[in-house]
């Protein structure tokens, strides 16, 4: 059933947040990789004892709707975001001093 | 940016992996682990799990031999995007990292990026850490972000709006608020912050 999920779905990250890419519909449902690192807890801290989920979820919280929207409409982010310009462009690196909101960028 | 992936209707499925790098935990945010965080993200059922938990199950049995090594993350971390149709990385503050840590993790996503070029990668960090990211991705693309005055006012709005302590406010502290705050951080934006090629649209 997982399996299913992810291949109709946007994987992410280990969070439960899930967001079905057909329907647009946001729905809230347990991903592959939550359910993968549920029951490998083991593994998963002998992969690494970071676990960003809590710090995704408190920006989340924080963020402001629409702010740092404008970044999503740079011809930069579209053509890293579409592919175009391959291997080349495939980093995208938005710099900036403390505090500005890079953190928060939607 | 990330939920903004998720949200956006796309024809094909993409997988998300996410850091938030952070100097109070520099010390355990070494390159191994960080690569380990990214590909925890990353797995799923099939053949490159199944590699994972068998490397896993050795690494147990041998005296001293549990931790993993960088060249055995990166290459297990090659096979998991491979299993994927687009994969997305995003790790915020760069800058955060300890220089050593920081090189390490360019140099090993470039040998990934190497053999994955669908991947994409989307870092945030101060200016000063552009010259080890154009070291390593000689191409890379370079958005300066500075706060917009438009961003700046529903901030402070929505924070006016939430002021539990209403009583004290009155509309021409409102109207002082609304107007300054905006006025001197754009102000410190084009003259002090950032230069002129920023993109700065007041």
């Amino acid at each position: 059933m997982d399996y299913t999920a992810y291949s109709h779905n946007t994987s992410f990250g280990d969070s439960n947040v899930n967001c079905n890419n057909v329907t647009n519909n946001h729905n809230k449902i347990i991903n592959v990789n939550k359910v993968i690192a549920d029951e490998n807890p083991e593994i998963m801290q002998w992969l690494s004892p970071l676990d960003p989920r809590g710090r995704h979820q408190d920006v989340r919280m924080d963020r402001l709707d629409g702010v740092g929207s404008w970044l999503l409409g740079t011809k930069e982010f579209r053509e890293w975001r579409s592919n175009e310009g391959g291997v080349d462009k495939a980093v995208l690196f938005c710099n900036g001093e403390p505090g500005v909101g890079k953190t928060h960028l939607r | 940016m990330i939920d903004d992936l998720c949200d956006e209707p796309c024809e094909e499925d993409i997988a998300i992996a996410m850091l938030y790098c952070d100097f109070r935990d520099q010390q355990k945010q070494t390159a191994t682990n960080i690569i380990g965080a990214i590909l925890r993200q990353l797995l799923v059922r099939g053949e490159v799990l199944e590699s994972v938990q068998s490397a896993f199950q050795k690494a147990k049995t041998e005296v001293g031999g549990r931790g993993l090594r960088l060249p055995d993350m990166v290459r297990m971390l090659k096979r998991a995007i491979a299993a994927l149709p687009q994969v997305f990385i995003c790790i915020d503050a760069l800058d955060e990292c300890l220089p050593k840590n920081l090189l390490e993790l360019l140099g090993s996503i470039k040998d990934i990026l190497g053999e994955s070029p669908r991947m994409r990668i989307f870092v945030t960090g101060r200016p000063q850490v552009e010259a080890e990211i154009t070291r390593f991705f000689t191409t890379s693309v370079t958005i300066p972000i500075s706060p917009k005055a438009h961003d700046i006012e529903r901030y402070l709005e929505k924070k006016l709006e939430m002021d539990t302590e209403q009583y004290a406010m009155s509309d021409r502290l409102r109207a002082d608020i609304l107007r300054v705050i905006p006025e001197r951080i754009s102000g410190m934006c084009v003259g002090v912050l950032v230069p002129s090629s920023c993109m700065i649209l007041y």
